[in-house]
């Protein structure tokens, strides 16, 4: 295994080329473009179309994936992982709808009771990997389908009821000519970028992240680090399902499923290390517009699923052989 | 100790797998007592036709598990060879032509994971996500809707009973039991919980960590193949869509069973109890009149429960020992 | 919510049969089918979590608590959810306890084919509702072989003109419905060359739907028609917010929503020519009247593929209800009664007169009501691989049966 860096922002590293650059941001950089280039490439392909629409459609309908996938990289960052993220934002999107009613003056109540209930997931989950000791991988595969089965109990998974017209409208309208989703979506990405890797909490999940050992010596508080980060990644997968819900105006309980695998592999394609320490939210939010810009094109393409599928599935597994050469240069 | 009852040792069950034995007694217990046909021949052979596909696919992913890595494209292997199955095995290449066929598919997909995550060192967690895309994508090619017919002579043999005693699947379990126990003892046996154990470690002591892995994704591909061979006996024809809900039920079953998701600990032993628990266990909530979703709330709940009493057993049995010793 | 508590109740009420029907299980279960007999009904969801399961089980659910088949029958509700082995489990769990009928949403066409027969075997009535299945003592109530894909499709030239550029909101690949629409689809669109194909799968889902309607216009503005199934509220969704001045032909599901959009002269204006067909969750509940007279022995069917009518609903034919039912014509209601996914078609007042909007939602029966004479039946004709196995398909089936092309191809 890779010897691992203690911390990835706190010191500068030393083998590194350009040492006040973070290493991290070169991977990011080259996923970035390899999204840019397909929503070029769908342009191209498309006679007719132009690039500001194309980048418009890849942006929002990425808001619930670059969301969703902070969380993720967080449990990741820590070696963990969530995989309840697609049930909590079912979960989220038929309570927000269920709640509102239709009616705007809820929005303020039920929003903030959506995503308390959301973090209280993410709260379940890391009390059971934290204090319980329970494997993060079992601890929120069992609780994603536990809760499920709640919601079904609950709602036999059917919104009769509709979502509040003024979560709709933010979905659905522009400022100055952009649409309101993508403000959200930058203003979500900065704010994450600094969290996670801007304060000193997020300093400390990559020393946790890196060595658990080395943190317990450091005195960093373990059990609370980890309640925090799957707290986040539920409230991350609530935030996630209450904005689709929106977006779509009428939620259904297994309308988060699609985004649970696309979590993990922004996440990955992003740079990260399945086993904690690595990666940058920067990488993790071009891994989701890339998945994005793909599934786009995939979209545009007049082909059969069949067809689809093996595109995809191959584009996915190149992605990571980028990743990959990348490794094998700096460890050797 | 001699390196042979060292081997033998390993192949005790863990403390997992006894408590995956003793919910599954508990709650077939239940079953069979709120349902009369719950013991009858017939009860028996529904119930393990509806635990083999899962016991095998899962047995298959804990080969992986146990070698630290993770694998999501046995659903996808499953629909190629459920598709294969109803569209070969009745004619051109008859039933045992078209198996191993299936099987070498099976083969083919493990050793392209294997040669991706243990060769070219990608993350087995996501690079599976893509090669499960490709092989749906590939069913939907060979078959683009359900169809097909699975060869007669096999979907009556491997779904009946052996003399009206003993369930065909059961004997199926049995028997990838006993090539677990056979494999688990060979170099390979050993070599899988080292790598998953430490990587660093087994190859200082002469393991190779690529090869093992490579050979473990490589037999669990022959095994989820397997499974789909035994799902197309069990539905008579083919349906190219993979059902997501199976795959969480994989990792389920191998959890429940002992297997630590970390790599290096449990085994299939465990696995194949893990997959008689979630189907029991549906059965069971049917004849206590429960509604579906406690199904799903079931689930979770033993899952944790089982990892919990794991967990708890495994304490237990090292603080006897610390005070043995 | 209100009907969380009836569907509590419904739910928490334990299986009315103790050991003295499951003793009788274990062994051969003789054909009930005198009269003032107690009947074992299960119904048996694949899918769920959408407006459309959701109703169709509602109008089952109500129409089963309904006199008198409140009395003749224990009603129990199961979701198998989407893996076949799950639903051949609780099928056979079903066929185990007893069940005298099933009605079940079949998760494949194929696979269940084998339970289905140990049912037949033991004299259980097995029913398919809306998705058929090929096994032959099995009963499949559907609307498919009226051939909405290749009627609508032929509308939707109609309204074009012959050309301009279609998109084709396919539903989830790899099931037979799917698979048999989209060739009839790309048989009629494939006359005319003046149409061009745009083509996505949105597995049925308005939220999958929207996101791929609006990558598609932001690739291709110029869509002048989309072809969907369900799923066609989040196309609607999508052109409205993409291209809210220039709206397309559309042809789809029957959310209220949809219906009244199509009927609002404005969006008319804008260019919405909507049809709002296909096949509606009352095709459900109809299954289970049906099965319910076959089970008492008041009905003898002579097929084994029965017809459920298909709603066929123009942008010119909306008229507004006042009331909670279709009467007088009418087929949607006013937007300050339901929510916009509710899907009208789940109400029929021909056919099923006695659900009224509650009992859809709720699974409520409709107080003082009683189960009414059911319509004479029609049947399905063969579709081979969907609802019958060495058969021979209808000559002409990839071809629209009632819409006739108002534009020759060139």
């Amino acid at each position: 295994m890779a010897p691992r860096d203690t911390s990835t922002l706190a010191e500068p590293m030393a083998r590194g080329r350009a040492p006040r650059v973070n290493p991290e941001l070169l991977p990011a950089a080259v996923v970035l473009a390899c999204a840019v280039l397909l929503i070029v490439a769908s342009t191209l392909l498309n006679a007719g179309s132009s690039f500001v629409p194309q980048l418009d459609a890849v942006l929002v309908t990425s808001i619930f994936l670059v969301v969703a996938s902070f969380g993720q990289g967080l449990t990741i960052l820590l070696g963990g992982i969530d995989l309840s993220i697609g049930v909590v934002v079912g979960l989220a999107a038929i309570m927000v709808s269920t709640l509102t009613n239709g009616s705007n003056a809820a929005i303020l109540w039920v929003v903030p009771a959506t995503l308390g209930f959301a973090a209280f997931i993410g709260l379940v989950n890391g009390l059971g990997v934290a204090l319980a000791r329970v494997p993060p991988f079992i601890m929120t595969l069992a609780s994603g389908i536990s809760f499920y089965g709640v919601g079904l109990a609950f709602t036999t998974g059917l919104a009769q009821r509709p979502v509040a017209p003024g979560l709709v409208a933010l979905m659905n309208a522009r400022v100055a000519g952009v649409p309101i989703p993508v403000v959200i979506l930058l203003g979500f990405v900065i704010v994450a970028t600094i969290f996670q890797n801007g304060t000193s909490d997020g300093r400390k999940l990559y020393a946790l992240g890196s060595s658990p050992g080395a943190a317990r010596v450091l005195g960093l508080p373990i059990a609370a680090l980890t309640i925090l980060v799957y707290t986040l990644s539920g409230l991350c997968a609530g935030i996630s399902g209450i904005l689709l819900a929106g977006y779509s105006s009428a939620a259904t309980i297994d309308i988060g499923d699609p985004l649970l695998l696309p979590t993990i592999a922004a996440v990955v394609i992003g740079g990260a290390r399945v086993v904690g320490g690595r990666g940058i939210y920067l990488g993790t939010f071009a891994g989701a517009l890339f998945l994005s810009a793909l599934e786009t094109i995939i979209t545009v393409l007049n082909l059969s699923q069949g067809v689809r599928n093996i595109i995809e599935g191959a584009i996915i597994v190149f992605a990571l052989l980028l990743q990959s050469e990348r490794w094998r240069v700096a460890r050797g | 100790m001699s390196a042979a009852l060292r081997r033998l040792g390993r192949l005790r069950p863990t403390g997992g797998a006894v408590v995956a034995v003793v919910i599954f007694l508990a709650l077939y217990a239940i079953y069979a007592a709120s349902e009369a046909s719950a013991a009858s021949v017939f009860g028996l052979t529904n119930l393990f036709n509806n635990t083999v596909v899962l016991a095998i696919a899962s047995a298959g992913l804990t080969l992986v598990v146990l070698a630290g890595e993770f694998d999501l494209s046995p659903i996808g292997v499953i629909a190629i060879a459920n598709v294969v199955m109803a569209t070969t095995s009745v004619g051109t290449l008859g039933w045992f032509g078209a198996l191993i066929l299936v099987l070498l598919i099976g083969a083919a997909v493990g050793l392209l994971n294997g040669w991706l995550v243990a060769s070219l060192r990608l993350q087995s967690l996501a690079v599976t996500i893509g090669t499960m895309i490709a092989c749906e994508g590939v069913a939907l090619l060979l078959l683009p809707a359900p169809g097909g017919a699975v060869n007669q002579a096999i979907v009556d043999a491997l779904t009946g009973d052996v003399l009206e005693v003993v369930p065909v699947a059961l004997a199926v379990i049995a028997l990838v039991l006993l090539v677990w126990l056979v494999l688990a003892r060979t170099r390979f046996g050993i070599a899988i919980y080292a790598v998953g154990t430490d990587a660093m470690a087994a190859r200082l002591s002469g393991l190779s960590a690529e090869r093992t892995k490579l050979l473990a994704f490589v037999l669990a591909g022959v095994a989820y193949a397997f499974a789909g061979f035994m799902l197309s006996c069990q539905t008579g024809s083919g349906d190219p869509r993979a059902s997501d809900t199976l795959l969480l039920y994989m990792y389920a079953s191998v959890a429940i069973g002992g297997t630590s998701l970390m790599g290096g600990r449990g085994g299939v032993f465990g696995t194949l109890f893990g997959a008689g628990i979630l189907s029991v266990m549906q059965k069971m909530l049917f004849a206590l009149g429960a509604a579906s979703f406690y199904t799903s709330i079931f689930s979770g709940l033993i899952m944790l429960v089982a990892i919990f009493i794991g967990n708890a057993s495994e304490l237990l049995a090292r603080v006897r020992r610390q005070r043995v010793a | 919510m209100n009907g969380l508590s009836v569907r509590f109740k419904k739910w928490l009420r334990p299986v009315l049969c103790a050991a003295g029907g499951l003793a009788a299980t274990a062994g051969f279960v003789l054909p009930a089918h005198a009269q003032g007999a107690h009947y074992k009904v299960f119904l048996d969801l694949s899918y769920s979590g959408n407006v459309w399961q959701a109703e169709a089980a509602n109008g089952i659910a109500a129409l089963a608590h309904t006199p008198p088949y409140d009395k003749e029958v224990t009603f129990k509700e199961v979701i198998s959810g989407t893996d076949v082995q799950h639903q051949i489990s609780d099928l056979q769990s079903m066929i185990a306890a007893g069940a005298n009928a099933i009605l079940f949403y079949p998760v494949s066409g194929t696979g269940l084919n084998r339970v289905i027969e140990q049912g037949c075997k033991r004299h259980v009535l097995m029913f398919a509702y809306d998705s058929s299945v090929t096994a032959p003592c099995a009963y499949n109530v559907a609307s498919l072989s009226q051939g909405y894909a290749p009627n609508s499709a032929q509308w939707i030239i109609n309204q074009l003109g012959g050309k301009g550029t279609v998109v084709i909101n396919h539903g989830v690949a790899g099931t037979a419905l799917t698979e048999v629409m989209s060739r009839q689809l790309l048989h009629v669109f494939g006359e005319y060359p003046g149409i061009h194909i745009l083509q996505f799968y949105g597995s049925w889902n308005d939220a999958i739907s929207q996101e791929a309607m609006a990558k598609i216009l932001a690739a291709d503005p110029n869509v002048d028609a989309v072809w969907s199934k369900d799923g066609n509220w989040g196309v609607l969704q999508a052109l409205m917010q993409h291209r809210p001045n220039r709206l397309a032909v559309m042809s789809g599901q029957s959310n209220n929503g949809y219906r009244l959009a199509m009927g609002d002269p404005t969006l008319q204006k804008k260019g919405l020519i909507g049809l709002s067909a296909g096949s509606g969750p009352a095709d459900g509940p109809y299954a289970f009247k049906v099965m319910m007279e076959v089970l008492t022995g008041q009905l003898k069917p002579t097929g084994h593929n029965i017809s459920y009518p298909m709603p066929w609903v123009p942008y010119d034919k909306i008229k507004v209800c006042t009331g909670d039912s279709f009467v007088n014509g009418c087929n949607v209601f006013p937007a300050s009664k339901v929510p916009a996914s509710f899907i009208d078609t789940s109400l029929d007042g021909t056919y099923l007169p006695e659900l009224n909007l509650a009992s859809v939602q709720t699974g409520a029966p409709v107080p003082g009501m009683t189960i009414q004479k059911l319509q004479p039946l029609r049947y399905e004709g063969s579709l081979p691989g969907v609802n019958c196995v060495n058969c021979k398909a209808p000559a002409g089936w990839l071809d629209p049966t009632f819409i006739k092309p108002t534009v020759a191809p060139k």
